[in-house]
C-alpha cells in the first residue's frame, strides 16, 4: 500500500510537472490581448522600439517574462504586466506567441 | 551693422544652416550593415548558431535575423547599462560604441525572414 502511494504521488509529480512545463497556445491567446496592443495581434509587433516575438523560441519568451518579472530586466512597462502573470500565464503566453508565423530566424554564419 | 547682408540676409542664412545640420543628423547616426556585419561576428558564436541554448538556466539563446533595429539598440545599451542581467551580454555589450550598436542592429534587423 505504501509502494502503491508513492508510485501514485511521484505519478502526480511527473503530471504536474509536464502540464506546467507545456504552455498551452490556446490559454495564451486568449490571455494576449494585453501583450497585442504593443506586440501586434500575432506578435509581429510593428512599433519598432518593442521587440517582435512571433516565432521567437519559447523557452526564451518564458525567460524574458521572468526576468522582468523578477526584476533582473529592467522596464517600467513591462515589468508592471509581468507581475501580473503566474508561471502556467507565462508559459502559455509564450506557447502561443513562438508558434505565430513572422520574420524572425536565426541568422547563420556564412 | 553688417554691410555684407541685411538682418532678414542673416536670419536667412542661419536658417539654412540649421536645416543643413538636421539633415546630416540623421546620417551621423544611421547604422550601416555591411560594418555591422563584420561587427556581429562575436555575437554569432552563439546567436548564430540554430537551437542552440543558454544555460543555468535552460532557455534558447533568442533569434536575432529581422527583429526590430530599435529594439536591438534598445537592448544591447540595456546590456551596457546594467539594466538587463546576463552575465555575457554585459561583457559583450560593455565593449561597444554607439556606433558599434547601431551597426550591429542594422545587421541583424536587415537579416530577417520573408
Amino acid at each position: 500500500m505504501i509502494k502503491l502511494k508513492s508510485v501514485l504521488f511521484a505519478a502526480s509529480i511527473v503530471a504536474s510537472g509536464t502540464a506546467f512545463a507545456g504552455g498551452d497556445a490556446e490559454a495564451g491567446k486568449a490571455a494576449s490581448a494585453t501583450c497585442a496592443a504593443c506586440h501586434g495581434a500575432d506578435g509581429n509587433s510593428t512599433i519598432p522600439t518593442n521587440p517582435k516575438l512571433a516565432g521567437q523560441y519559447e523557452s526564451y519568451l518564458v525567460e524574458a517574462l521572468k526576468s522582468y518579472r523578477s526584476g533582473a530586466r529592467q522596464n517600467a512597462i513591462m515589468s508592471g504586466f509581468a507581475a501580473a502573470l503566474s508561471d502556467q500565464q507565462i508559459a502559455d503566453l509564450a506557447a502561443y506567441f513562438s508558434a505565430q508565423k513572422g520574420t524572425l530566424q536565426t541568422v547563420v554564419e556564412r | 551693422m553688417n554691410l555684407l547682408f541685411s538682418g532678414i540676409e542673416r536670419r536667412l542664412i542661419t536658417l539654412l544652416a540649421v536645416g543643413l545640420l538636421l539633415c546630416a543628423a540623421p546620417f551621423v547616426q544611421a547604422g550601416d550593415a555591411e560594418a555591422g556585419k563584420a561587427k556581429a561576428y562575436t555575437c554569432l558564436g552563439c546567436h548564430g548558431v540554430l537551437h542552440y541554448v543558454n544555460t543555468y538556466p535552460t532557455y534558447h539563446v533568442p533569434r536575432l535575423g529581422g527583429q526590430h533595429k530599435e529594439y536591438l539598440i534598445a537592448a544591447l545599451k540595456a546590456y551596457r547599462g546594467k539594466t538587463r542581467a546576463h552575465g555575457t551580454m554585459q561583457a559583450n555589450a560593455d565593449l561597444l560604441t554607439d556606433q558599434d550598436i547601431e551597426d550591429i542592429a542594422e545587421y541583424f534587423a536587415s537579416q530577417g525572414a520573408e
